[in-house]
């Protein structure tokens, strides 16, 4: 424990401006991903298990697309729009079929895609470290907010997860798909009723989910990196989010995932070794006092 | 766990009844259940004499397994081109453990028991070499490690087991060398303020605290100012990277490798902190994938000898190079040579004993056994007979250079020295 | 109850006795070491399945005891103070405990809820054992072996006495979980997962019965590990991640839930599968994640489960023949 390193900081502008952004950064990403996950959950009532995987593939979508255009945004966009296809076609051709099963019965299936595109990217990409690279537009120096250093690449990673975070909560709450997905999260049977194609419907929130998921591997191609199986740790840091934030809840997603990116970079100045047993804790108090999350609906 | 708002719960009820395709899948289910005693049917001896491999072939350090086994497989193939011995060739089983001890375990058991395997080459990392040295303890089998830096496997008598070594470097010697290494560069450019950057995890941790230990045993005034420890396979570094610019040290030591390394090196260069002058010291930048991923090396960053095709400048090491690139997708790692070095070992000893296989018989040869070797200054490796661990490896430290990537100005480690030390090291520890 | 009782046990014997001949007729070591492997995997499925089948507690943190009956019992026998028996009462005495403090907490919240509790303490437990290294070796896992010392005449040091050591004690446990699951407690755990309110009703306190199931779960949890403990002469950190809990689910979703052995049956399945598939190629995970969905997609649930239904539908094919509906209207719904 090292407290005074932690107030010390935080009185002092500099330091206060990049932890935050720290914050900020690890939070933000993890927002994208976790906010996938919750909105599958929400409305499909599925644990995609898988989600790690599909940030996985999202970054080497994006690392393949890079390779091959030189284009950055092109990268962005093969990572997060090949995920959303991937996600759909997932959904019609796998997960559409065992709706209604047990829920561990989803689980498995999900748990089985792992297993089958952890050896898909260690057979098409190789077994080695992979990194995207910087694209030359954001390889500059650091810009200084109050004497703390931001890479401006980080700016704009912050800015396009807050972007995508408004949109996608705009989408949800304020036009007519969004209606159709709420609807269907309640009652199913009475939107299928109604006449809308509930499949269509589905296979879009989980392809709008694995959009996500995909994005938020393409942003962290250029500064982590790639291998099989990098999907797993932030997958479960993405179920804590989704369980302190509230399961379907976008805005308990945000919340959640700025509390542990925050929580992240405080907590190596304070006390580092307990940042990951910190994390669990505030999942267990968070499940025994408000089992439905910070913003989830009271069961 | 059944949610009343399911899609389509109409179809919860259906298809109770299985139909006439789920009876096949069932069946199949059945035959498979039944195959599945098949597999543990021993193997007798047969004309091959067969090594087993226990490695970790999937998730994030697959590249540990599969670049240990293309050395494995090309020193393999290379003593079977030369004729075996006595006519009687060498094959290869290698299997994945996953990462998991148990599974290790089981798995090195498996390759004895049914496998028919005579000898193992235990390529495994950390927890799953302990556990494989404990049944290799059982099985009275020869056995080589060639994966686990941690001193303590082969130094503490009460680990040791007859007929195990280590062929892979370890971190004592690391530290010796790296202790005087950087404690000259401190003393000669007044580094005085330090910080560590390494993995929370057991060989992270030892690895850091015995070269700090060197390091002010050789340059008593420098100061260690800060600690940051990430956790093994952490995938964002920015936390640590601003706690290096909020400390604002002289110089890191790191023991950071693989993919974290990479994630490590890319997200500092965001924030250009190798701009203002600090100096980098790692035990694990200097091994060519770890080369080949970064996309921007910064010049002058100190790392000790992992691999290094143009280091020792010989034309064995050019053909070892050359013969692995020809049938591996990676760039040979420090794993490679160090499991290529094991099976040179491994047939030498067999040579000796005329292709005895005891697990007793081979280890006599092992003991003390000296091998021509592509990868040293001195053009040999030496098992040390006392404590069954190599000496004589290449532990230089060289500078990065950013184009072509990769490292030069390399300094040989001082093997007198290192072995001096060690003797007290291991005095200290109760294990002498 | 007798009936049963008296049927369990020469059920029990007879398994025993054909596992124990097994060495004699042509099983190598390797078979050994494969039943012993999921023999240990074994409890923890079946003792899992304790709670999420019978109970309708869907645990992800499971592993937990296993873990904790691994790694309290390697450090009384590395202590040298006590015999094998002892280490083995205390183990899982100790891990007995820990589940209830850990149950009090964890049953009162529902589904998925209680999942993620369940799992939030397993990751406690493990970030536990990965820090305290003095006690635990951290992530190397407890080294320099586990001592067997000779007690009661048996020698668990060798290979033929330790194998039959671990089928008496695994057949013990699958019989006690077979008579939990058959008494008139079993028959409670079955209301309370299929009519609460019922249950209530009937004056049953569903906080302690399921608080009881939860630490009887544990308990026998906790045998697996010391199992597997034995098996591999050291406990380690990844018996406590949540991966390994995943595993026990999976075995359970794989060999079926509601027939009492279904999950053995997954156990050996799962390890069966990884066994062979891991020697014939080194990509596993493909063939292995192909061959699951498959299984998930063709029969829509555990393997016995649909052996289950499939001799059941006969049943009532034999009983009706007159009327042929039920048999072909799946699929298509």
């Amino acid at each position: 424990m090292d407290l005074d390193a932690l107030f010390g900081c935080l009185s002092v502008p500099a330091c206060a401006v990049t932890q935050v952004s720290t914050g900020l950064i690890i939070g933000m990403l993890l927002f994208l991903v976790a906010s996938g996950l919750s909105l599958i959950f929400g409305v499909l009532g599925v644990i995609n298990f898988a989600h790690g995987a599909f940030y996985m593939l999202g970054a080497y979508f994006a690392l393949a697309a890079y390779q091959l255009t030189g284009n950055f945004l092109a990268a962005l966009g093969a990572g997060a729009l090949g995920m959303a296809l991937f996600g759909a076609i997932f959904e019609r051709l796998f997960v559409s079929r065992i709706y209604g099963r047990d829920v561990l019965m989803q689980l498995l299936l999900c748990y089985a895609f792992v297993l089958i595109l952890d050896d898909m990217v260690k057979i098409i990409w190789g077994a080695e470290y992979r990194m995207m690279g910087m694209p030359q537009s954001f390889a500059v120096p650091p810009l200084f907010i109050a004497g703390g250093p931001v890479p401006p690449y980080y700016l704009f990673m912050i800015g396009i997860s807050v972007v995508v975070g408004g949109l996608l909560w705009l989408g949800i709450a304020r036009t007519r798909f969004g209606k159709l997905v709420r609807a269907a999260a309640h009652n199913p049977q009475m939107v299928g009723a109604l006449g809308v194609n509930t499949s269509l419907l589905y296979a879009s929130v989980f392809g709008v989910g694995s959009l996500l998921a995909g994005l938020a591997g393409a942003l962290a191609a250029p500064v982590r990196s790639l291998t099989p199986g990098m999907g797993l740790s932030i997958l479960i840091e993405s179920f804590i989010v989704t369980v302190i934030g509230g399961m379907g809840s976008i805005v308990g997603a945000f919340v959640a995932s700025l509390l542990i990116g925050l929580t992240r970079s405080f907590g190596s100045l304070g006390f580092p070794l307990f940042v990951d047993g910190a994390m669990f804790v505030m999942m267990a108090l968070v499940l025994i006092l408000r089992p439905s999350g910070l913003f989830g609906r009271q069961v | 766990m059944t949610r009343s708002n399911a899609p389509n719960p109409s179809l919860a009820k259906s298809s109770l009844t299985p139909s006439r395709r789920q009876l096949l899948v069932a069946a199949g289910a059945g035959v498979a259940v039944s195959a599945l005693g098949a597999p543990f049917v021993a193997r007798g001896a047969g004309a091959k004499l067969r090594i087993g491999m226990p490695t970790i072939l999937s998730g994030r350090v697959a590249i540990l397994g599969t670049s240990s086994r293309d050395a494995a497989t090309l020193a393999v193939n290379q003593f079977n081109a030369s004729g075996g011995f006595g006519g009687r060739e060498v094959e290869l089983v290698v299997r994945d453990s996953k990462g998991q001890p148990d599974e290790a375990a089981r798995v090195t058991r498996d390759l004895v028991n049914t496998e028919g395997c005579e000898i193992i080459i235990d390529a495994e990392a950390s927890s799953g070499s302990f556990a494989v040295n404990e049944v290799v303890g059982d099985l009275g089998v020869l056995c080589l490690h060639t994966c686990s830096e941690t001193s303590a496997l082969t130094a503490d008598p009460k680990l040791r087991k007859p007929t195990a070594f280590r062929s892979a470097r370890q971190g004592i010697h690391d530290a010796v060398a790296g202790g005087k290494y950087a404690a000259e560069l401190a003393k000669a450019n007044g580094l005085m303020k330090w910080m560590t950057c390494s993995p929370d995890y057991a060989y992270g941790r030892d690895n850091t605290a015995q070269f700090v230990e060197y390091l002010t045993i050789f340059a008593p005034d420098v100061e260690v100012v800060n600690e940051a420890w990430p956790k093994l396979f952490e995938p964002d570094y920015t936390a640590y990277v601003t706690r290096v610019l909020q400390v604002q040290p002289d110089a890191i030591y790191s023991a950071l490798w693989g993919g974290d390394l990479v994630s490590f090196l890319e997200q500092a260069n965001l924030y250009q902190i190798f701009a203002g002058g600090l100096q980098w010291f790692s035990g694990g930048l200097a091994d060519p994938p770890i080369v080949n991923a970064l996309k921007q090396l910064p010049e002058g960053l100190h790392s000790v000898f992992r691999y290094d095709p143009d280091y020792p400048d010989s034309a064995a090491n050019k053909a070892f190079y050359k013969d692995f690139d020809a049938i591996s997708e990676t760039e040979p790692t420090n794993w490679s040579w160090q499991t290529y070095t094991a099976v040179q070992f491994i047939n030498q000893a067999l040579a000796a004993t005329a292709g005895n296989t005891d697990g007793m018989a081979l280890a006599q040869e092992v003991a003390g056994a000296t091998v021509d070797s592509p990868f040293t200054e001195s053009g040999t490796i030496t098992m040390r007979a006392e404590d069954h661990t190599i000496i004589d490896y290449p532990v230089a430290w060289g500078r990065s250079r950013p184009e072509p990537k990769g490292f030069q100005d390399w300094e040989r480690g001082d093997w007198e020295q290192i072995l001096t030390m060690e003797k007290e090291w291991k005095q200290r520890q109760g294990y002498l | 109850m007798g009936a049963g009782l008296i049927r369990d046990l020469g059920f029990g014997a007879a398994a025993l006795v054909f596992l124990l001949l097994i060495p004699a007729f042509g099983g190598g070591a390797g078979l050994n070491d494969f039943l012993i492997y999921v023999a240990a995997y074994g409890l923890l499925a079946l003792s899992l399945n304790l709670l999420t089948g019978y109970t309708g507690l869907v645990s992800f943190g499971h592993a937990a005891y296993f873990a904790s009956g691994a790694y309290s019992f390697g450090l009384l026998m590395q202590s040298g103070e006590v015999s094998v028996p002892v280490a083995f009462v205390l183990s899982v005495g100790f891990t007995a405990l820990m589940a209830l403090v850990i149950g009090a907490i964890c049953v009162r919240l529902k589904e998925i809820y209680f999942a993620f509790l369940t799992l939030a303490f397993q990751m406690m437990f493990h970030s536990i054992i990965l820090t305290w290294v003095s006690l635990t070796g951290g992530d190397q896992g407890l080294m320099g072996g586990i001592p067997r010392p000779v007690f009661w005449g048996i020698d668990l040091s060798g290979p033929e006495s330790f194998y039959a050591f671990c089928m008496v004690v695994f057949v013990i446990c699958a019989l006690i979980l077979r008579q939990i699951v058959q008494s008139p407690f079993g028959h409670t755990l079955r209301m309370i997962r299929d009519n609460p309110e019922r249950a209530v009703f009937l004056g049953v306190n569903t906080y302690w019965a399921k608080l009881l199931a939860f630490v009887l779960a544990g308990a026998i949890a906790s045998v697996g590990g010391i199992l597997l403990a034995l098996f591999a002469s050291g406990a380690y950190p990844e018996f406590a991640y949540w991966t390994m809990s995943g595993q026990a689910i999976f075995m359970i979703m794989l060999g079926g839930s509601r027939v009492f052995l279904g999950p053995l049956l997954g156990a050996a399945l799962l390890q069966g599968l990884n066994h062979y598939i891991t020697g014939w190629t080194e990509h596993h995970g493909l063939v292995l994640g192909i061959v699951i969905v498959v299984a998930v997609l063709g029969l829509r649930r555990g393997i016995a489960d649909f052996a289950l239904d499939w001799a059941q539908s006969r049943r009532e094919r034999r009983d009706a023949p007159a009327d042929p509906a039920p048999a072909v209207s799946g699929e298509k719904a």
